[in-house]
């Protein structure tokens, strides 16, 4: 038996990788660049030192999360391989909640824990349509110690967010990791990126 | 007695020596051997039939996906005839891949190399400057097409074997068929792959993951306890081995290695333990809870498309995780979550190898064309949360097995050997209608043991 269909894993669904998209630019060095570079330090301090629940508090409830996965592409398609269709993450605030409550739990992906360091770069930042939201571009470089192998896991991606002024605290609302690998190198994403 | 293996590595030893029949126990060494990942690849990966995706990847002539079929690429395209055609990804000419991108739409293939075209099926079209004969003096177009394998289509799905004269895909499901058409061949429409697969790699042997695709169900109370301990399956972190949730049903397997795990939902999981299905018939079940992926709308469409009794043992015992020798594992499960959504989660992963300590793991996330626009959103979102990269079930296999990968290499440790010894024997369940091996009660070692059969099998042959 055979049918046709039209596939949502069809290349018609793709999209082009594209950075900020904002023209107002937030300039390096202003406060609010300064603030929100911070918060990103802040952020990836607490994913290193294992304080989930600090990264939880960081988030908005409304947050949407998630990594498409990279497709390799030739041709006039060439610039169509962010694969919006499928993930590596697609998370919202509850799913996040869960998987920061498993980890207390018997995660075994992560008990003994990585060792992580997060190097955040690149950051530009430009201002939504609505006050008081930012958006955040970021290159994130991921360095993975596990157990006893000398030989880090790693992983490079851009990260695309919105960060949402909260009563004077950023909060994380949107974030799109775009990895750079078709194939990951990395065993698992038991970590947060 | 059983008769002895003529396969032999260049050490003297033995099959017979790494996978022991008569103790039931397998040595360590097999996940490392240099030489047996070769003899694999030869008598396994290039013989017997491997899943590459599924043809909703590939609606329209002209499309086209990349995949492997172990260490070999292959092109996977859909020709003007309409038909799916496999071709091996290797220029005759020079060597080089033909085709560099993952998926698209091209009617002729192109090597960036010299320019030999290839059409969609594989045929050779030609070298550039014709005149030139570029392709050779007197040799005949016909002979330098891209080396085709022979495609089956089940239920969508797509598979290839090389080994053209070999057991057709009816033989190479055996006995299994009858429960997987359960999962893959029950609407009128079929599956849909909901985007390109998950795509990462291992530091382990293929067959780390391989065997527990065998239905190994044990591993679940212990590596998976988070499950448990989360509320999801029956139990509570504290009685997980008293009450061992999901461990008694019926397994199913057939000499040819495939195995699938039916278990009755309400006895699984928490959130179905109180659904009243005594004395229900399989219609008014189906409507108290449907199989996963499967809506009410589609129950008059299971009656159409199996058997009665199909219908009946998908409605009281579904088929819910296991495998297809070599290197599938099956996980159509209802997977419900702490949040108490349960949409369900159709998946399946392959285990490519990629050398003797590389394997990659290629995760499929399906849902039935015809189901509602949300659910396969919410279908998409829970398979992703319990499966592949981010998986919270599977991140922690993913974290065990690199680790047996360690360990096969110590001279000593090596030497350890897998044990296979909790075996149940084929039992048949009172009112069972469905052939094959049956192993009913808490689930044993027996359908890995036959998944390590069906390996010596293959090896063992000549």
């Amino acid at each position: 038996m055979t049918w046709k269909t039209k596939s949502t894993a069809a290349p018609d669904a793709t999209t082009i990788l594209r950075g900020l998209v904002s023209k107002k630019r937030v300039p390096l060095g202003s406060e609010v660049y300064n603030r929100i570079l911070e918060t990103l330090y802040d952020e990836a301090a607490a994913l290193d030192e294992r304080r989930i629940d600090d990264w939880i508090a960081m988030i908005a409830q409304d947050i949407i999360y998630q990594a498409p996965i990279r497709l390799t592409r030739t041709g006039p398609n060439r610039d169509r391989d962010v694969m919006r269709t499928m993930f590596h993450f697609d998370e919202n605030y509850e799913s996040l909640m869960m998987r920061s409550g498993r980890l207390q739990k018997s995660a075994w992906a992560e008990d003994p824990p990585s060792r992580c360091r997060r190097f955040v770069t690149n950051v530009r930042i430009g201002e939504c349509a609505t006050p008081g939201e930012y958006e955040v571009v970021s290159y994130l470089f991921l360095e993975r110690s596990r157990g006893d192998s000398p030989d880090n896991e790693r992983t490079t991606a851009e990260r695309r967010d919105i960060w949402r002024d909260v009563d004077g605290e950023y909060k994380l609302a949107r974030r799109e990791i775009i990895v750079d690998q078709s194939v990951l190198g990395m065993s698992n994403f038991a970590v947060f990126l | 007695m059983l008769q002895k293996s003529k396969l032999a590595l260049r050490d003297g030893t033995s099959l017979d020596d790494l996978i022991m029949r008569d103790s039931n126990e397998v040595s360590l060494r097999v996940m490392t051997d240099e030489e047996l990942y070769k003899l694999e690849m030869e008598k396994i990966f290039a013989k017997t039939w491997l899943l590459l995706g599924h043809e909703s990847e590939i609606p329209e002539t002209g499309d086209f996906i990349v995949r492997d079929m172990a260490e070999d690429n292959v092109i996977v395209a859909r020709g003007p005839d309409g038909d799916v055609h496999v071709s091996l990804n290797v220029c005759p000419h020079r060597g080089m891949r033909v085709c560099l991108g993952e998926a698209g739409n091209k009617r002729v293939h192109q090597c960036i190399y010299h320019g030999w075209a290839f059409r969609p099926n594989g045929d050779f079209i030609g070298a550039p400057v014709e005149r030139e004969k570029m392709h050779g003096n007197d040799v005949d177009k016909k002979t330098l097409g891209l080396k085709k394998a022979r495609v089956h289509l089940y239920g969508g799905l797509i598979f290839a074997t090389w080994d053209v004269d070999g057991p057709s895909f009816d033989e190479f499901l055996g006995d299994s068929k009858y429960y997987m058409d359960q999962l893959f061949c029950r609407t009128d429409s079929g599956l849909e792959l909901l985007g390109p697969p998950q795509r990462f790699v291992l530091p382990c042997n293929w067959k780390v993951p391989g065997e527990q695709s065998g239905s190994d169900g044990f591993h679940t109370l212990t590596l998976h306890r988070s499950l448990m301990e989360g509320g999801v399956m029956g139990g509570t972190a504290e009685s997980i081995y008293d009450q061992a949730p999901g461990m008694y049903g019926v397994d199913i397997s057939c000499k040819q290695g495939h195995s699938l795990r039916c278990l009755e939902a309400e006895k699984t999981f928490k959130m179905f333990a109180d659904v009243p299905f005594e004395g229900k018939s399989t219609r008014e079940r189906l409507e108290l809870l449907t199989p996963p992926g499967i809506t009410k709308e589609m129950i008059p469409e299971l009656f159409k498309n199996l058997s009665e009794d199909q219908v009946n043992q998908l409605a009281t015992i579904p088929p819910q995780v296991g495998g297809l020798f070599p290197n599938v594992l099956i996980a159509f499960i209802f997977a419900p979550r702490t949040d108490g959504g349960s949409s369900g989660a159709l998946t399946l992963h392959t285990y490519m190898p990629k050398g003797p300590d590389r394997v990659e793991f290629t995760n499929y996330i399906f849902a039935e064309k015809d189901a509602p626009e949300q659910m396969k959103r919410d279908m998409l979102q829970n398979s992703i949360w319990n499966t592949g990269t981010s998986g919270v079930i599977e991140q922690d296999d993913a974290d065990v097995w690199p680790v047996i990968m360690k360990n096969a290499r110590g001279a000593v440790s090596k030497g350890v050997t897998l044990k296979y010894k909790a075996l149940h024997g084929h039992e048949r369940p009172e009112g069972w209608v469905g052939e094959g091996l049956l192993y009913p009660g808490f689930t044993k070692d027996d359908t890995q043991w036959n998944w390590w059969l069906a390996y010596y099998d293959l090896m063992d042959a000549v």
